[in-house]
């Protein structure tokens, strides 16, 4: 015990030769041969595809792995000069709290007091003490005034902050977040991130986030990728992120500023521009400008785009909706849908998006106001018959899913209709060709990755041969790889001819997809109409807590709007 | 959807001590089962109603009416039939029936009534407090109190869930029953596994805050018992003895 802790010195973590592997998994480990030591007050940011390992290595460091989740376990985690593997998780919650993703299920307490107050319960800390903490707690987390309220009031960022929080009340000098803004709007990702920042500037305290969005990871000291259950980079993350080959290779979103001067310009790497005002400045300095011509094509490519749109499909009209606690979740939203539109309706958490589209499909009925799909009352006509004409993507893949087999899933929609056998296996094999997984016929949906079950769950509505398809946060979740895949599946679903709503707050999702925006705001469409239009007025958007993509806010700054890398490089030239 | 049964008030049946909610809860079962006499639960009745008004959370019944009509209907129905009698008023149904079918509608409705109050007006953590205090091992509490939280985030993902099927097309309302039955299996399957992936989440943030840690364990609320908590208990205790009472001396 002596010679270890002589040997980690003031490292707060301490990694040897660590490997994992599930009970379950066959063919790799889930991490392999980690080695990692991490200072005291270090603020470290953990990225990397899907399935590389970010997870398992999280939940070894306060001993889930190998205490909770169980399987081949090798090597040495070291907290504060604690064994891990010796030591118990409750142990281990005083050295490093662990904050999840999924903030619904780690709140359980009747108000955010007793949340906070949880952890140092456990430990006994005095009732005074507590008091204490937990008055301190809230201010480092901003939910004062939030004491008496239940958790399933607060809204997605706060819960996520109240879990932060609950997790800091044991004061312990690790904290390890585990995509803690996934499902968050981006001015909630923000409040994180300051928070974190925030938590950072003690200097008390050694920070890990694992994070997929690369615009969040410069803040930190030091970012760490992971592939395939290994390190392959540990550096700062200017000099990282600046390799936008490496991030392009790996899977994992490139920053848009670095990689669009690398494309334009002749910039060597350490060169290259970061951020919107840093390549405001470098556009100037090495003498790019914008092709007002090629631009202006831009512009009438989208006209000509809205001038093939068919006949109206949805016809929203003054729409409210007050749920049945009293909670009014729309004040009055007017949409019209034409066949052949692609539309994302974005806002923040809670904005009433989802509320919105169950009135497409007659999930909803309006509390006033109407909704016709297709020239018929959606409150006289039965989700049934709607259902024929609009398919719906739940955001969860997991609450579609329930057969055995692929092929069962897929042909339940045409089935349930009363379809022909041939008829069904036509359209099964269609839809799974539409979305990519042919030949998973008799795979079990359930033992699929997160990316592929999302597949299923539109291969499924596609077999209903619907018009119209929703889709619920069709990216959450995912990789940047396959974000990019389940996008490019959608894209692909409009050309062919079938008119696309989903709701999104990824940004640059709704940028280069999407041809025309809804912003809602608490219950109201604050904007509406062309992306690039709506794209243009940054700050209107930051009032609806929304923030543009990069390479747009450069592109704003420049006084165009260009909705992706691509638009962007193509408009710009050297000043002769 | 807001599942919750708690309303948070400042009231004094919120103020009271979970033990003698408790106690009130449980003495107003006995008292009701003890008595099949229609004034009497009448009575019953109404003293609960009045317990409920007292902490403002009589508006969580709306929430149950339906069940509770039909509770009420269906007692009232099966019982005029089958509760057998002299005084037949129409075919097989009997005055005795019916009045019997009353009472047990009244009784079923007290008990319901009785204990959504007691969670209306009982935070989890004091539920489980107080049955600590009542001796019980804190994990056995614990496990309790996480049923009766559970309920509601079960109920809110099968919600969820039926409204993806429907909108798939699944027809839950036509068909005979076990056609019907046969349906609720793409509701069932999804359910169980978002419960179960959702359990592990909780479970493992249960853990990583420290969860099981010591056998000794602060307790942030206070329980006291108050003037009034012993002023109620004793009255259901002077209620419930003078039902045993009245009951034996009745009977024999």
């Amino acid at each position: 015990m002596e010679a270890a802790i002589k040997k980690v010195g003031t490292k707060s973590i301490s990694i040897k030769k660590l490997s994992f592997r599930y009970k379950d998994q066959k063919d790799r480990k889930a991490i392999e041969e980690i080695n990692l030591d991490v200072e005291k007050g270090q603020f470290i940011v953990i990225m990397g595809p899907s399935g590389a390992g970010k997870s398992t290595l999280a939940n070894c460091l306060n001993g889930l792995v190998p205490h909770f989740i169980r399987g081949e376990y090798e090597g040495e985690v070291w907290i504060n000069n604690i064994k891990v593997k010796d030591s118990t998780v409750s142990n281990m919650a005083k050295e490093i709290g662990l904050v999840f993703q999924d903030f619904e299920s780690q709140l359980f307490s009747t108000n955010t007091k007793l949340e906070i107050a949880f952890g140092p319960e456990n430990f006994g800390v005095e009732r005074e003490e507590i008091r204490k903490r937990i008055e301190k707690v809230l201010r480092i987390v901003k939910l004062e005034s939030f004491e008496d309220r239940q958790p399933s009031t607060l809204s997605g960022g706060e819960k996520q902050r109240l879990a932060i929080g609950s997790v800091l009340a044991s004061q312990p000098n690790t904290i390890c977040m585990d995509e803690p803004t996934t499902d968050l709007d981006p001015i909630g990702k923000l409040g994180i991130f300051n928070i974190a920042r925030e938590l950072h500037e003690s200097k008390e305290l050694t920070l890990i986030i694992i994070e997929h969005e690369t615009e969040e990871a410069l803040q930190a000291d030091r970012l760490i990728i992971m592939e395939n259950g290994k390190i392959i980079r540990d550096g700062l993350p200017q000099d990282i992120l600046r390799k936008t080959d490496l991030t392009d290779k790996i899977g994992i979103m490139s920053l848009q500023i670095p990689k669009y001067f690398s494309i334009v310009s002749s910039l060597s790497n350490e060169n290259l521009p970061l951020t919107p005002i840093e390549g405001f400045e470098k556009f100037k300095t090495v003498g790019l400008k914008i092709n007002e011509e090629k631009y202006n094509m831009l512009e009438l490519a989208d006209e000509e785009r809205e001038g093939k749109y068919g006949d109206v499909l949805i016809e929203v009209s003054d729409l409210e909706h007050t749920y049945a606690n009293g909670r009014g979740a729309l004040m009055g939203a007017s949409l019209q849908i034409r066949e052949g539109e692609f539309l994302a309706i974005t806002g923040h958490n809670g904005s009433g998006k989802t509320t919105l589209v169950k009135h497409l499909n007659g999930l909803l009925i309006p509390t006033s106001g109407t909704v016709i799909v297709n020239g018929k009352d959606t409150s006289e006509s039965s989700i049934f018959e709607i259902g024929k004409k609009i398919g719906y993507v739940f955001q969860n893949p997991d609450h579609q899913i329930f057969a055995d087999t692929v092929y069962e899933e897929v042909a339940f929609s045409p089935k349930i209709r009363g379809c022909p056998k041939e008829e069904i296996e036509t359209r099964v094999k269609e839809a799974l060709k539409a979305v990519e997984m042919e030949g998973y016929e008799e795979e079990d949906p359930f033992s699929l990755a997160k990316g592929e079950r999302q597949r299923i769950a539109v291969a499924s509505v596609l077999s209903a041969r619907p018009k119209i398809i929703i889709l619920d946060e069709p990216t959450t979740g995912l990789d940047y790889k396959e974000q990019k895949k389940m996008m490019n599946l959608i894209k692909s679903l409009n050309e062919d001819g079938h008119t696309i709503i989903i709701i999104t707050h990824t940004m640059w999702v709704v940028s280069e997809y999407a041809h025309k925006v809804a912003v809602l705001k608490e219950g109201e469409i604050m904007m509406y109409g062309k992306t690039r239009e709506v794209f243009q007025r940054e700050e209107d958007l930051l009032n609806s807590h929304l923030r543009t993509p990069h390479i747009v806010s450069l592109s704003n700054k420049l006084g165009k709007t260009m909705l992706s890398i691509d638009e962007m490089t193509k408009c710009t030239e050297a000043v002769k | 959807m807001d599942m919750f049964l708690y309303l948070d008030k400042d009231t004094l049946l919120h103020r009271l001590d979970p033990r003698t909610k408790l106690l009130i809860m449980l003495g107003s079962f006995i008292v009701t089962l003890i008595f099949r006499y229609i004034p009497m639960l009448l009575g019953l009745f109404i003293a609960i109603i009045l317990y409920g008004y007292l902490g403002k959370v009589l508006s969580n019944l709306k929430r149950i009416r339906v069940i509770l009509i039909m509770i009420a209907l269906v007692s009232v129905v099966l019982w005029a039939f089958a509760g057998g009698g002299d005084t037949q008023i129409l075919g097989p149904i009997t005055k005795e029936g019916i009045v019997y079918g009353v009472a047990v509608a009244i009784q079923f409705n007290i008990m319901i009534i009785s204990g959504m109050i007691f969670l209306s007006s009982t935070k989890i953590e004091e539920i489980s407090l107080g049955l600590v205090k009542l001796k019980l091992p804190y994990r056995g509490a614990f496990a309790f109190s996480t049923a009766i939280r559970l309920v509601p985030t079960i109920v809110g993902t099968a919600y969820t869930i039926k409204q993806a099927q429907k909108s798939r097309g699944l027809d839950l309302d036509s068909g005979s029953f076990m056609h019907r039955a046969k349906k609720y299996i793409p509701l069932l399957i999804p359910t169980i596994i978002s419960v179960i992936r959702g359990t592990n989440v909780f479970a493992m943030a249960l853990e990583s805050k420290g969860f099981g840690y010591d056998r000794i364990r602060t307790n942030y609320l206070e329980l006291r018992f108050r003037a009034i908590d012993y002023i109620l208990m004793l009255l259901m205790l002077v209620a419930i003895a003078f039902s045993i009472y009245a009951k034996i001396k009745f009977v024999s």
